[in-house]
């Protein structure tokens, strides 16, 4: 009884604690939006300039000496690459914003038909630090129906399982993410190449406060907080591991 | 469009880096003239003694929010398009409100320069045609008025 209550109480302050650092993440996203937006644009406004500028440079108009002057011909290139570079760079702020903004979903209070498939794309991007150069990615989407669900509380199971995958993959290695509908139900598997998971503990994984990450790992919360999200989804989560040769998570999730 | 001198847009959005961004996209990349304003307010009265072709303004603005600012564009002039600029966080508020002031469009930040190009075209056109298309209905009735009082003459001739 005692455990219970002390169970709840935990999973009520991470609830909390995931709520706030929503409405902050979202918040902040918010406030960046208007400057990159104009970022954004004025960089697309110096590519069409020095498009513009080339064109002058390579019509009849202009003097050849000009063009040919190795000064014009450095300048030009800097110009040209800086502003492909900030294209990519302002690209991939955008692609981080909207990342941010499914992940937190501020509108969803209340219950949607979600596209899983975005929530896990979203979550992909805001994790790429812990994959890039090192997880190899693979993707085998299968053709899913809209789910009902509240999308920004699924997408912290997804946040939560993907960081434990990565995080169980010591140098490289590969993360699969399956997903297909079966019956009622729309499946998502997720499966790392890492250690594994000691048989002994397999079973403990989901106890509240359960954690064999050490000191600077986690609260031990995670994975229960993920179960009980999966059981207000009416879903559940199941879990199946071999020693050094990785561990797959598998979420069943109710279409309606 | 206007009979004579360039098509005008007027642009409105406390952020004066915005304004910034979109008028030297339009400079370079189109030949609208832009008057940019970062207050409402004073677009309004620019508005008094000067009419523009098409008006795009940012949803939220501390003195005047931009549904209500776009609301009184169009008491001033019904025909003229009219699109709100906003940030994610607004859009649904923003959609709601589209409805109630009529504006031609929304366009979410962070935006993309071809598309606010075609938007704007596209809003431009449908004022011309709107514009074309009350020429015409004054066209036909006049001439509706033209044929009763020729018909009015046969029948007094034949009375």
């Amino acid at each position: 009884m005692n455990q219970q209550i002390q169970e709840s109480q935990a999973y009520l302050m991470q609830s909390e604690k995931m709520a706030s650092l929503g409405r902050l993440i979202g918040g902040i996203a918010h406030e960046i939006n208007t400057p990159i937006g104009s970022i954004n644009s004025n960089n697309d406004v110096l590519i069409r300039t020095v498009r513009k500028l080339r064109d002058f440079l390579d019509c009849g108009d202009c003097p050849l000496e000009v063009r040919d002057h190795p000064e014009v011909i450095k300048i030009m290139k800097v110009m040209e690459e800086v502003n492909h570079n900030n294209h990519m760079a302002c690209d991939y702020i955008g692609e981080i914003l909207v990342s941010l903004k499914n992940f937190t979903r501020l509108d969803a209070t209340k219950k949607q038909k979600v596209d899983l498939h975005k929530g896990l794309n979203s979550i992909l991007t805001l994790v790429h630090h812990h994959l890039k150069n090192r997880i190899q990615v693979v993707k085998e989407y299968g053709v899913l129906p809209d789910v009902v669900c509240y999308p920004n509380r699924l997408n912290q199971v997804f946040m939560n399982i993907l960081v434990n995958a990565a995080q169980a993959i010591s140098g490289q290695g590969v993360l699969t993410i399956k997903t297909f509908p079966k019956d009622e139900n729309v499946k998502i598997m997720i499966s790392d190449s890492g250690t594994g998971i000691r048989k002994e503990n397999l079973t403990h994984i989901f106890d509240p406060g359960f954690t064999t990450k050490g000191e600077d790992g986690g609260t031990g919360l995670g994975l229960s907080i993920c179960q009980k999200i999966m059981e207000d989804h009416h879903g559940k989560i199941d879990v199946d591991s071999e020693l050094e040769e990785g561990t797959i998570f598998t979420l069943t999730l109710p279409i309606k | 469009m206007p009979e004579v001198g360039p098509i005008t847009i007027l642009l409105v959005d406390d952020e004066e880096m915005v304004l910034t961004s979109i008028s030297s996209f339009l400079t370079i990349d189109t030949d609208y003239q832009t008057w940019t304003y970062t207050s409402p307010v004073k677009a309004l009265e620019k508005l008094d003694h000067q009419r523009v072709d098409l008006v795009i303004s940012d949803y939220l603005m501390p003195e005047m929010d931009g549904i209500s600012f776009l609301g009184r564009v169009k008491q001033k002039y019904p025909q003229v398009p009219r699109i709100l600029l906003t940030g994610y966080a607004d859009k649904e508020n923003a959609i709601k409100a589209i409805n109630d002031v009529g504006l031609y469009q929304y366009i979410e930040k962070p935006w993309n320069n071809e598309d606010l190009k075609l938007i704007i075209r596209n809003g431009l056109e449908k004022t011309l045609l709107l514009r074309s298309l009350e020429a015409k209905i004054r066209e036909v009735q006049k001439a509706q008025q033209e044929l009763g009082d020729v018909q009015k003459q046969i029948l007094r001739v034949f009375a």
